[in-house]
């Protein structure tokens, strides 16, 4: 039930990138990915390696869809190598938690802290890689920093609705 | 033998983050800055498609301005058959000219099913693909202007790399002067590009159309590119510092033509052995 849960999850995560949230131009700068729910989500009980695994494939997929090789797949193998060290060093026994990782399940300074942190670690990767130089790093600073904000208040917003 | 089985098994973990992000960067720089691989990009077939019926349902709401752009593009078209038949009719009985109609371009119209405007290395998704004749290297352009070159091509969609990307250089004349020069994009905004190699001595004024030149066969000759906005020239500076208004609204593309030039592989050709 969970995997399913999960399978939908991730689906629908992409499916809304792609068809949503990539056609979104707000002043040029701000482009969320919001799809990295579905790797955040996860519950701690997947194997490192697995979610790993998860992980790159995920970042493949939206590479096709981006039309970026690599760049997607190397932050999102990135976020799902540092999130269960990252859940383990927020948590107080983690291995009590069996649920998908929201606020509900770990509090919320907690779930908040560890958005933060992997959405500013996810974009600041996807941004830098794609420019591919620093020509113009006052430009990628904004994007990683105004795309961070929005994808972190919408996922925000998203963990409200569902589990307030 | 034992030690080093023992030191994976520690480190595993970390060793397959290295070898996933190694793999990851290999992709990143065998494929940049164009990318070549039609089925790593959204000219992969299924990808493809699900934009493809995405960007048919949002068609529909911009149908209007589509009109109108169309019934513009049409009157234009109309306004210059008519200047080109008056001009043709005298010299009707010198059969000459039409010898070389076999080595016509060919324009294949297609629509954009996905593209990006907001990156320094944007791309554009179309409809038409090997099927339908369409080669890496060709030229796309729109009623408004030039558009950019086709990088990828699968069965049935072609992956474009427009003006606006950072590694784009299209050869242009500026009009009335008409001396050459490229353009370049920074990937900052998708209205504006640069112009390169515009040397002192050239005459360029503010409001100077910018214009394809033809070389290398991959546009037509005068397909606008730009409306000088800004030309600046310091005391030192041997070059000018030209800032041009791009002609085609990228943001709001959705249909465009591909250039299909029958004689394009003999200029490479050419072009090669010279060299």
């Amino acid at each position: 039930m969970q995997a399913f849960s999960n399978i939908v999850r991730f689906v629908v995560c992409i499916l809304l990138q792609m068809l949503l949230f990539n056609r979104l131009w707000l002043f040029g700068i701000c482009h969320p990915y919001v799809y990295i729910l579905c790797l955040l989500a996860l519950p701690i009980q997947v194997p490192r390696w697995v979610e790993m695994l998860i992980g790159a494939a995920t970042g493949l997929i939206m590479d096709c869809i981006c039309s970026s090789p690599g760049v997607h797949m190397a932050a999102c193998t990135l976020v799902a190598y540092l999130r269960p060290m990252m859940i383990k060093a927020l948590v107080q026994e983690p291995d009590r938690v069996v649920q998908d990782i929201s606020s509900a399940v770990i509090g919320k300074t907690e779930y908040l802290k560890l958005l933060v942190l992997l959405t500013l670690i996810h974009h600041t990767a996807v941004f830098m890689f794609d420019a591919w130089s620093l020509a113009a790093w006052w430009l990628t600073l904004i994007r990683i920093v105004c795309s961070s904000a929005l994808t972190i208040l919408l996922l925000l917003a998203y963990d409200r609705l569902r589990y307030a | 033998m034992r030690s080093l089985l023992q030191f994976i098994g520690r480190h595993f973990n970390f060793l397959l983050l290295l070898l996933l992000e190694i793999v990851a960067f290999v992709l990143m720089a065998t494929m940049q800055p164009f990318r070549q691989a039609a089925f790593l990009t959204s000219a992969n077939r299924l990808v493809a498609q699900i934009n493809s019926v995405a960007s048919d349902v949002t068609a529909y709401f911009s149908l209007r301005t589509q009109n109108e752009e169309l019934a513009r593009e049409n009157a234009d078209l109309r306004f210059a058959l008519e200047t080109l038949r008056n001009r043709i009719e005298p010299l009707e009985e010198d059969s000459s000219l039409y010898q070389y109609a076999h080595l016509m371009n060919d324009y294949i119209p297609a629509r954009v099913v996905d593209l990006t405007t907001d990156r320094p290395h944007n791309h554009l998704t179309l409809n038409k693909g090997l099927r339908d004749g369409i080669r890496p290297g060709q030229g796309v352009i729109s009623a408004e202007g030039v558009v950019g070159t086709v990088s990828a091509v699968s069965e049935y969609y072609a992956l474009v790399v427009p003006l606006i990307h950072t590694q784009t250089r299209i050869s242009c004349r500026i009009l009335p002067s008409g001396s050459t020069c490229f353009t370049s994009w920074n990937g900052v905004s998708d209205r504006y590009a640069a112009l390169e190699d515009v040397a002192r001595h050239v005459s360029i004024a503010v409001g100077d159309t910018v214009v394809t030149s033809g070389l290398g066969g991959i546009f037509e000759e005068n397909t606008p590119v730009g409306i000088v906005e800004q030309a600046e020239l310091g005391e030192h500076d041997s070059y000018y510092r030209v800032r041009i208004r791009l002609t085609t609204d990228f943001r709001h593309l959705r249909y465009v033509q591909i250039i299909s030039n029958p004689t394009i592989e003999e200029i490479r050709e050419i072009e090669h052995a010279s060299i």
